[in-house]
C-alpha cells in the first residue's frame, strides 16, 4: 500500500470554524437581504427543474392511491349526491332570483370590475416548504414571465398569498396561513376593517386568526372578508375568506374570531398571479397629506 | 470518493422527497424530515466529519431555496451532524435501536432550535401546543421513514465496500 501523509484536523475545530462562518453568513444575508437573489439562484436553478419533474411523479402516485381508496366511497356518495341534486336544483332557482339583486349591488360597490380587471397569469406549484413550520411554496414562473416581488397570488377565487422572492424561472410565495403573515382586510358588508393573520396552532382546524375588529361593528359569522384599500401590499377587493366564531375581546373594545380561507390550501396545484403591484406610494402620499 | 458521491446523491434525493414528493403524502399535516434522517445516519455511520459535510450540503440546499436568512439551517444541521458523529463510537451495523433513538432526538433538537430561532423570537410562547401538534407527529413519521432510509444506506454501503475490507480508520471515523 502507498503511504500518504494526510493532514488531519480534529472535527471539533472544523465545527467551530463552520459555526463562525455560519454566523457571519447569517449576518451578511440579513443585512443585504435584497441582494441575495443571484446567490440563491445558483442552487435554485439546479434544483427546481428536478422538483418539477419529480413532483409530477408524486402527484400521479398520490392520485392513483386516491383512486383505489375512493371507488367504494364513490358508489355511496353518488346515491347521496343524487338526492342532494334534487334539493339543490330547487334551491338554485331561488338563488338565481337573488343573483340579480346581487349583481346590482356589485355594480354599486364597483367590485366586480376591479376583480376581473386585474391581469392574471397562471402558474404551477412545484414544491412546498422545506419544513413544517413555514407555509410557503415555489411556483414555476419568475421574472422572465413578468412576475415581481409583492404580487398577489390567488387560487380559485380566494387570496393565497404574495410573492416574496423572485428568480428568473421560479418564485416563492408566502401564503396567508403562514404564522408570520398579516393581511389588512375589510368586511364586505359593513366595511369594518380587521387584521387577518396566520396561526400555526390553528392550522389543523383549517382556520386562521382574525383580530382588531371594531367592538361596535355589526357583523355575523359567515360574512365575507376581502382585502382592504389601506393594505400596502395587497390589491383591494380580493376575497380572503369567511368569518367564523366571532366574539368580543375581554376589553370589550375590539372583536376577534377565526376566518375560513376561501382558497383550499390542502391541495394547491395551480395558482393565479395578479401581475399588478399595489402602488403604495400613492397611498403614503394620501396619508402624509 | 465513492462515499462522497453516494452521500451527495442521497442528500439530493432526500431533498426532493421532502420538498416535492411527500407533500402529497402528508400525515397529520406533517412531512417527515428527510434531511435530518440523512444527516443523522451519515454522522452515525461515518463519524463527525461526514455528519458535518452532509449537514452543510443539506443546509445550503434548504437555506438557498426556502430560508429567509441564509445560515440558520446550515448551523442547525451541522450541529445535528456533529452530535450524531459523536455516537459513531456506539455504531454497530445490525443494531437499530440506538440510531433510531438518536434520530428522534436529532429531529427534536432540530425542531426546538428552529422554533427558538423563528417563533419564540416573535412572541409565540405556547411551545407545548407546537410539541403536541407538530413536533411529535413529525418525529414519529421521521423515525418510520428513517428506518427505511437507514437500511437503504447500509445496502449501498455494502455494495460499495464489501463488509470485511473496511478498516475503521479509513472511513473518516474517529480513531478513539
Amino acid at each position: 500500500m502507498r503511504k500518504r501523509t494526510k493532514i488531519t484536523v480534529d472535527p471539533k475545530y472544523i465545527l467551530a470554524i463552520i459555526i463562525v462562518v455560519c454566523l457571519i453568513v447569517m449576518f451578511v444575508s440579513f443585512k443585504f437581504q435584497d441582494k441575495m437573489t443571484p446567490v440563491r439562484a445558483v442552487v435554485g436553478n439546479v434544483v427546481t427543474p428536478m422538483q418539477k419533474g419529480i413532483n409530477i411523479v408524486g402527484a400521479k402516485v398520490s392520485d392513483a392511491m386516491d383512486y383505489v381508496d375512493t371507488v367504494d366511497k364513490l358508489v355511496n356518495e353518488n346515491k347521496e349526491l343524487k338526492k342532494q341534486l334534487e334539493e339543490l336544483s330547487a334551491e338554485n332557482k331561488l338563488l338565481q332570483q337573488d343573483k340579480y339583486e346581487l349583481d346590482s349591488f356589485r355594480k354599486l360597490y364597483d367590485l366586480d370590475e376591479q376583480y376581473a380587471g386585474y391581469p392574471k397569469v397562471t402558474a404551477r406549484v412545484i414544491s412546498s416548504d422545506g419544513n413544517n413550520w413555514y407555509s410557503s411554496f415555489v411556483i414555476d414562473k419568475g421574472s422572465d414571465d413578468g412576475l415581481a416581488v409583492n404580487m398577489n397570488v390567488m387560487a380559485g377565487e380566494g387570496l393565497v398569498g404574495r410573492i416574496i422572492q423572485v428568480n428568473k424561472s421560479y418564485s416563492r410565495v408566502l401564503s396567508i396561513i403562514d404564522d408570520s403573515s398579516n393581511v389588512t382586510g375589510t368586511f364586505l358588508k359593513t366595511s369594518d376593517s380587521c387584521i387577518v393573520s396566520g396561526n400555526l396552532e390553528l392550522i389543523n382546524e383549517g382556520v386562521i386568526d382574525i383580530t382588531d375588529i371594531d367592538g361596535n361593528a355589526d357583523i355575523k359569522d359567515g360574512y365575507a372578508v376581502v382585502t382592504s384599500q389601506i393594505s400596502n401590499k395587497y390589491l383591494p377587493g380580493i376575497l380572503i375568506g369567511y368569518a367564523k366564531d366571532l366574539r368580543k375581546d375581554s376589553t370589550n373594545i375590539t372583536q376577534a374570531g377565526y376566518l375560513m380561507p376561501a382558497a383550499d390550501f390542502s391541495k394547491l396545484d395551480m395558482v393565479l398571479v395578479i401581475t399588478q403591484v399595489k402602488d403604495s406610494e400613492e397611498l403614503e402620499e394620501m396619508v402624509t397629506e | 470518493m465513492k462515499r462522497y458521491i453516494s452521500l451527495f446523491l442521497t442528500v439530493i434525493i432526500c431533498f426532493l422527497l421532502q420538498t416535492a414528493v411527500f407533500q402529497n403524502f402528508k400525515l397529520a399535516n406533517v412531512v417527515p424530515n428527510f434531511m435530518v434522517i440523512v444527516i443523522a445516519s451519515s454522522g452515525f455511520m461515518y463519524g463527525r466529519k461526514f455528519g458535518m459535510y452532509t449537514g452543510i450540503l443539506s443546509g445550503v440546499l434548504m437555506d438557498f431555496m426556502y430560508g429567509d436568512i441564509i445560515g440558520v439551517h446550515i448551523l442547525i444541521y451541522v450541529l445535528v451532524g456533529y452530535m450524531n458523529g459523536k455516537g459513531n463510537k456506539l455504531y454497530f451495523k445490525d443494531d437499530l435501536s440506538i440510531p433510531m433513538l438518536s434520530l428522534a432526538v436529532s429531529d427534536l433538537i432540530y425542531n426546538v432550535l428552529y422554533y427558538a430561532f423563528s417563533f419564540l423570537l416573535r412572541g409565540r410562547l405556547n411551545i407545548f401546543s407546537y410539541l403536541r401538534n407538530l413536533i411529535l407527529p413529525e418525529i414519529i413519521y421521521t423515525v418510520v421513514m428513517g428506518l427505511i432510509i437507514y437500511k437503504l444506506m447500509h445496502r449501498i454501503e455494502d455494495k460499495m465496500y464489501p463488509p470485511v475490507e473496511v478498516p475503521l480508520t479509513d472511513n473518516g471515523a474517529d480513531k478513539y
